[in-house]
C-alpha cells in the first residue's frame, strides 16, 4: 500500500518530498549533464538534415512509371551504392511537357550520385544521360538560423523583463535559467545520441519555450502565494515554504506535463510506427524529449535556485535564522507550536486540532487572510461565499 | 471584487462565444475568397509538403562573360529571393539552389507567378537628358500604319493644357504627309503620358509642352521646321555621349557589337551610326529604309548597342528595349536608354544615386491618396541624391534637353528599375530629406517595389525558366497520418481527463472539440486572407497546442479541487479557483503569446510560419478559457451532478474533510 500512498498523497499534495532540500544534489547533477552537453555540441555536434546540410537531387523522367516506382528504384540504388544516403523527398514536376519525378537524398558524393544514377537508369532501361542528378543547397539559410536566434535573446529579455514585473527578479532569474538548461540538455541529448536535426526539430524545440516557463510559472505562482508575508511569522523557512508550494503543485506540474506528452506521444507513435521518420516523428521527438525534460527541470532547478537566491536576502535570511532558532528552542521543550503568532482568522484556526503535530511537517504559512470557511456557503451565496479577501489577489 | 458579476452572466459569455463562432464560420463560407462548393469553402490552404504547388527555376546569366556566379553570390541572391518570397506572406516557400548555377523556388498553391521575384531589382537614379518616342510609330513611314501609332500618343496630348492648340494640330498632321506627322508626336507624346499617370510629373506634362512650344506650334505649318529644334539640342547631349565613348567597353561587349554590325549590314550600322537624334528619320526618309535591318534584332543584341544608337535608331521599341536581359543597363558610369510606360524612351545620364543608397522603402499612401513607395536614404546616399536634385534642379550645363524637362524647365530624374524608369518626376527643388518614387501603383506594386528594394539587389542576375508544378513531397499519406495522431492524441487527453477528473472531463472534451473546431475555422479564414498555409509540421503544433490547451484545464481543476477539499461548496469554490487559476494561465499564456509575437516579427521564413500558428493557437486557447469554461463550470456548479463528489471526479478530494488531520494541509496549500 506503499505506493497507493505515495500516490494519494502525491494527489493531495502532500508528498513530502524535499526537494528544496537536495538542492546541491540537483545543482550538481544539472552541472555535469550541461558540461556533457556542451561537449558534445563541441565534439559530437548535430547529425544535420538536409534543409541545413544540403544534399543532392536525383531527377528521372516521368515516363518510367509512378512516381513510388521511380521512388523504390532509387532507394534501392542508394542502399547499394549511396552509402547510406535515403530519400527524403520525392515529387513529381510537370507542367512544361518534360515531367519528370525528383528525388532529394542526404548528400552523395560525386562517384556516389554517378552510380546510383548508372543504377536507376539500368532499373528503367533508359540511357544513363536520361537521369540527371545535382546538388541541392540546404533551404534553410543561415539567416533564418541567426533571425530565429535573434528572436529566442529577444524573447528572453523580454520575458525576463515580464517575470520581473510579475514576479521579482529572483524568480526570473530561477525561470530562465532553468529554462536555458531545459534548452541546453534538449539539444545536448540530440547531440549525444544523434538525432537528426530537422526544420521540424527547431519548430519543436522552439515550442518547448513557452512549455518551459508555463510549468515554472506554475510553480513560482504558488511559492508566491505560500511565502507572502513568510517574515510575519516563524513557522518555516523560505526553503521550506518553496518546497511545500512544490509539493503542492507536483501533482498540477505532473498532469500538465502528462496531458501535454499525451498528444506529443501520440505523433511520435504514428510518426515512428507509420514511416519511420519524417516530420511528425522529428516534431514528436523533440517535443518529448524537451517537455520531460522541462517537467524535470522546472521542480529541480527553478525553484533551488530560486531558493539559493532568496537565502541571501537579508530580510530572508534574518526569518530563517529566527525560524531556526524558534525550532531549536522548541526542541528544548519550552512552549508551544499553537503560541505561533497567527495575525488574523485566528478563531478559525482553533478548528484544526491536530495543528500542533503537523506544524513542522507540512507548516501553514498563516499570514495570508484567507481562511477557511468551515460549514462553506453551501446554503448559497449570501454574503458572496467566493468572496474573501484572499481572492482579490491578483 | 468580479466573481459575483462574473456569476451572474455565464450565458452573456457563451453568447459572445457563440457570435464569434457564427462570425467564423460564415466568414468561411461566404467570405472574401471562398467559393465553389460546400466541401471546397471548408478547405484550408495546405503547404507544399502535403499539396505541392508551383516551382520557377531561376538560371544565373552573366552578360559579361557567361561564368557562372561564385558560390557566395549564388547563396546571397538566395537569400535575398528567399526574403522576396517571404515577403508575399506566412506561406511556407522553399528556396534552394541547385547545382552551381540554379535557384529553385518552390511555393504552395498554383498559378503564382514568381517571375518578379528574380527580378534584380538594380535601382539607378539617372537624369533625363533626352526623349523620344519609343513606340515604333517613325519606323513605319507607310502612311496607314503611322496614323494609328502616332495618334495613340498625340490623343492622349490633348489633356497636356497649353499644348492644346498642338493637340488639334497632331491629327491633322497625321493627315498629312507621313513625315511631318511624325516629330509632331514625338515632341508632344513625351511628357503626356506622365501627366495622366503620376503626380510629381504631371505639371511636367503641360510645362513640357511649353517648353516644346515653338516646336509644337511650328507643326501645323510646316514640318522641316520641326527637326531643327530636336536636332540643335542634341547637340549638347551629344557630348556627354562622347564621355560614354570615353569610358571603355568591355571587349566581349565590342565582339558582340561587331556581330550585331554584321548581322544589320554596314549601310545601316553606318546609317545609325549617322544619326544625331530619333527625328532625323524625318528629314531623310531614306534612312527608314536603311535601319529597318535594326527591327529584327534580337533582345539581347539590341542590349549590346552603344546607347545613343539605342535611342536615335526609332525601329527599336520600347518592347524591345523592355525585353533586353536583366543588367543590360546596370552599369552606373554609362549612359543608358530606357523606356517609361512602354512607349517613351529616355536617353538616361550616369547613375549618380543607386539600391546600395537606400536605407529603407516602404509602401505609404500620398497625401493625394496614391500608393507611392517613400525611401530612406543612408547618410551617404542623401548626399548624394542631394547632390543630383541640385544638379537637376539647376540643370547643370544644359545638359537636359529642353524637351526632356520639366514643368518648371528643371530636369526630370528618371527612377530606373532594372530595365525599366518606373516614374521620372521632375525635380522642383534640392531634396535633402527621404523621397518618393510615384507612378500608377496599386498598394500590390508598391508594397512589392517597397519589399524588393528593401531586400537589396541581387548580386547575380537571373532569367526565369518556365514554371512548373511540383507535387507534394510528402502526400497524402502523410497528411493523413498527421490527422490520425491529432485524433489519437485527443483521444489519449479526453480518456485521462476522464479517468482523472470524471464529469468535469466532458468539460475538457467539449473545450477541446471546441478549440478544434475554431482552429480549424481560423486556418481556412487566414489561408485565404493572408496566405497562411498549413504544412504538416503546423498540423503537429496544433496536437501539441490542444494539449497545452488542456493544461490550463487541469490548472483550473486543481485549484478546483484544492478548494473543494477546503471544504467549500461547489459554487463558491469554482469562482474562488477561477480567480486563482485565471491568474497562473493568464501568464503562462503571455509568456507563449509573447514568444510567438517576438519570433514572428523578427525571423524569417519556417520560424515565422511557426511563430504565428503558436499565436493564434495561445489567442484561441484564452477564448475558450474564458468564454467557455469559466461559464460553463459556473453552471455546472449549480447542477445537482456537480454537487455529488463521485461524479464530478472529485470525489478523492472531498472524503479527506472527514479525517480532522486532512483540513490542515489545504489550508496552507490555500494560503
Amino acid at each position: 500500500m506503499a505506493g497507493a500512498g505515495l500516490a494519494s498523497r502525491l494527489y493531495r499534495g502532500e508528498a513530502g518530498l524535499d526537494i528544496v532540500g537536495r538542492r546541491k544534489v540537483w545543482f550538481g547533477l544539472a552541472g555535469v549533464l550541461a558540461l556533457i552537453s556542451v561537449l558534445s555540441f563541441a565534439f559530437l555536434r548535430f547529425d544535420l538534415g538536409i534543409e541545413f546540410a544540403g544534399g543532392s537531387s536525383i531527377q528521372v523522367p516521368a515516363s518510367v512509371g509512378t512516381l513510388e516506382q521511380a521512388e523504390e528504384a532509387v532507394d534501392a540504388a542508394l542502399a547499394t551504392e549511396g552509402g547510406g544516403a535515403e530519400v527524403v523527398t520525392a515529387q513529381k514536376v510537370g507542367g512544361t511537357g518534360d515531367d519528370f519525378y525528383e528525388m532529394r537524398t542526404s548528400q552523395l558524393s560525386t562517384e556516389q550520385s554517378n552510380a546510383v544514377k548508372a543504377a536507376v537508369a539500368e532499373e528503367f532501361g533508359l540511357p544513363v544521360s536520361d537521369v540527371s542528378g545535382s546538388q541541392v543547397s540546404q533551404a534553410w539559410g543561415s539567416q533564418v538560423t541567426e533571425r530565429a536566434v535573434l528572436g529566442l535573446v529577444i524573447f528572453l529579455v523580454l520575458v525576463m523583463v515580464y517575470l520581473v514585473l510579475r514576479f521579482e527578479w529572483r524568480m526570473a532569474v530561477g525561470a530562465v535559467s532553468s529554462l536555458l538548461m531545459n534548452l541546453v540538455l534538449t539539444a545536448g541529448i540530440y547531440s549525444l545520441v544523434g538525432f537528426e536535426v530537422t526544420p521540424s526539430t527547431v519548430i519543436g524545440f522552439l515550442t518547448i519555450l513557452g512549455f518551459a516557463l508555463y510549468d515554472v510559472v506554475v510553480v513560482f505562482d504558488k511559492i508566491q502565494e505560500n511565502t507572502r508575508g513568510i517574515t510575519a511569522n516563524s513557522n518555516q523557512t523560505y526553503g521550506e515554504a518553496a518546497n511545500l508550494a512544490i509539493n503542492q503543485s507536483l501533482m498540477r506540474s505532473l498532469n500538465t506535463s502528462i496531458v501535454a506528452l499525451l498528444p506529443v506521444g501520440g505523433l511520435l507513435f504514428i510518426g515512428a510506427g507509420l514511416f519511420g521518420a519524417g516530420t511528425l516523428k522529428d516534431l514528436g521527438l523533440v517535443l518529448f524529449v524537451g517537455m520531460a525534460v522541462a517537467f524535470f527541470s522546472s521542480i529541480t532547478l527553478a525553484t533551488p535556485l530560486l531558493v539559493l537566491l532568496k537565502n541571501q536576502e537579508p530580510r530572508i535570511q534574518a526569518h530563517n535564522k529566527r525560524v531556526l532558532a524558534r525550532r531549536a528552542a522548541l526542541e528544548r521543550g519550552e512552549g508551544s507550536a499553537k503560541s505561533a503568532p497567527r495575525p488574523t482568522e485566528s478563531a478559525e484556526e482553533r478548528n484544526d486540532p491536530e495543528a500542533p503535530a503537523l506544524a513542522g511537517a507540512a507548516p501553514k504559512v498563516g499570514a495570508r487572510p484567507a481562511g477557511k470557511r468551515p460549514t462553506g456557503a453551501r446554503g448559497g451565496r449570501p454574503a458572496g461565499g467566493g468572496n474573501r479577501p484572499g481572492g482579490k489577489r491578483r | 471584487m468580479a466573481p459575483p458579476q462574473k456569476q451572474m452572466r455565464p450565458g452573456r459569455q457563451l453568447a459572445v462565444l457563440g457570435a464569434i463562432f457564427v462570425v467564423l464560420y460564415l466568414l468561411v463560407f461566404f467570405g472574401g475568397g471562398a467559393s465553389g462548393s460546400w466541401q471546397d469553402r471548408l478547405e484550408p490552404k495546405l503547404g507544399l509538403d502535403l499539396v505541392g504547388g508551383t516551382r520557377l527555376t531561376l538560371e544565373a546569366t552573366n552578360t559579361v562573360d557567361g561564368q557562372a556566379p561564385t558560390a557566395e553570390n549564388l547563396e546571397e541572391a538566395r537569400q535575398i529571393i528567399e526574403s522576396r518570397v517571404n515577403a508575399f506572406g506566412v506561406a511556407e516557400a522553399e528556396v534552394v539552389t541547385e547545382g552551381d548555377r540554379n535557384i529553385v523556388i518552390s511555393l504552395p498553391g498554383e498559378n503564382r507567378d514568381l517571375t518578379e521575384v528574380g527580378s534584380a531589382a538594380e535601382l539607378r537614379f539617372r537624369k533625363v537628358l533626352q526623349v523620344a518616342d519609343g513606340s515604333g510609330a517613325a519606323a513605319n513611314p507607310p502612311p496607314s500604319p503611322s496614323a494609328t501609332p502616332t495618334a495613340t500618343p498625340s490623343g492622349s496630348a490633348t489633356p497636356s493644357g497649353s499644348a492644346t492648340p498642338s493637340g488639334s494640330a497632331t491629327p491633322s498632321g497625321s493627315a498629312a504627309p507621313s513625315g511631318s506627322a511624325t516629330p509632331s508626336a514625338t515632341g508632344s507624346a513625351s511628357p503626356t503620358p506622365s501627366s495622366s499617370v503620376q503626380v510629381t510629373a504631371s505639371p511636367t506634362g503641360g510645362e513640357g509642352g511649353g517648353a516644346a512650344a515653338p516646336s509644337l506650334s511650328a507643326t501645323p505649318a510646316a514640318s522641316p521646321s520641326v527637326t531643327p529644334t530636336p536636332s540643335a539640342s542634341s547637340s549638347p547631349s551629344a557630348t556627354p555621349a562622347a564621355s560614354d565613348g570615353a569610358t571603355p567597353v568591355p571587349a566581349s561587349i565590342e565582339e558582340q557589337r561587331r556581330a550585331v554590325e554584321q548581322k544589320v549590314g554596314a549601310a545601316a550600322w553606318e546609317a545609325a551610326n549617322g544619326l544625331q537624334s530619333p527625328t532625323d528619320v524625318t528629314t531623310d526618309p531614306s534612312l527608314v529604309e536603311k535601319l529597318k535591318p535594326f527591327a529584327s534584332l534580337t533582345d539581347r543584341e539590341i542590349a549590346v548597342l552603344p546607347a545613343q544608337m539605342q535611342f536615335n535608331v526609332p525601329q527599336i521599341t520600347c518592347g524591345q528595349l523592355d525585353a533586353r536581359p536583366p543588367a543590360s543597363i546596370s552599369a552606373v558610369d554609362q549612359q543608358v536608354v530606357a523606356c517609361e510606360f512602354g512607349s517613351i524612351k529616355y536617353l538616361l545620364d550616369q547613375a549618380k544615386v543607386v539600391g546600395t543608397d537606400i536605407n529603407d522603402a516602404n509602401a505609404v499612401l500620398d497625401q493625394t491618396s496614391q500608393w507611392v513607395v517613400s525611401l530612406d536614404f543612408t547618410g551617404s546616399g542623401q548626399e548624394k541624391w542631394t547632390a543630383l536634385t541640385r544638379e537637376a534642379f539647376n540643370n547643370e550645363g544644359a545638359a537636359c534637353d529642353p524637351s526632356a524637362l520639366g514643368d518648371s524647365g528643371n530636369c526630370r530624374v528618371a527612377v530606373v528599375l532594372d530595365n525599366q524608369v518606373v516614374s521620372s518626376p521632375e525635380i522642383l527643388g534640392v531634396l535633402t530629406s527621404n523621397s518618393q518614387i510615384t507612378g500608377n501603383f496599386t498598394q500590390q506594386d508598391a508594397s512589392d517595389l517597397a519589399s524588393t528594394l528593401r531586400y537589396g539587389a541581387l548580386p547575380v542576375t537571373f532569367e526565369p525558366q518556365a514554371q512548373q508544378n511540383v507535387t507534394a513531397t510528402l502526400g497524402a499519406s502523410h497528411l493523413r497520418a498527421g490527422l490520425l495522431a491529432a485524433g489519437i492524441g485527443m483521444l489519449l487527453v479526453i480518456i485521462y481527463s476522464f479517468f482523472y477528473y470524471r464529469l468535469l472531463g466532458s468539460v475538457i472534451f467539449l473545450s477541446l472539440v471546441l478549440s478544434a473546431l475554431l482552429v480549424f475555422g481560423a486556418l481556412v479564414v487566414l489561408g485565404r486572407q493572408i496566405g497562411f498555409t498549413l504544412t504538416l509540421a503546423g498540423i503537429a503544433g496544433m496536437i501539441v497546442s490542444l494539449g497545452v490547451a488542456a493544461d490550463s484545464f487541469v490548472i483550473y481543476f486543481e485549484r478546483l479541487k484544492d478548494e473543494i477539499r477546503e471544504g467549500r461548496s461547489p459554487r463558491s469554490a469554482v469562482s474562488r479557483a477561477w480567480i486563482r487559476a485565471r491568474r497562473t494561465i493568464i501568464s503562462a499564456n503571455a509568456i507563449t503569446l509573447m514568444s510567438a509575437v517576438v519570433l514572428y516579427i523578427v525571423s524569417v521564413g519556417v520560424v515565422k510560419g511557426f511563430a504565428f500558428a503558436l499565436g493564434l493557437a495561445t489567442i484561441l486557447d484564452l477564448v475558450v478559457v474564458f468564454l467557455f469554461r469559466h461559464p460553463i463550470m459556473t453552471m455546472f456548479a449549480r447542477t445537482r451532478a456537480f454537487l455529488s463528489p463521485r461524479v464530478s471526479g472529485l470525489g478523492r478530494a472531498l472524503p479527506a474533510r472527514d479525517k480532522p488531520a486532512q483540513p490542515r494541509n489545504p489550508r496552507a496549500k490555500e494560503a
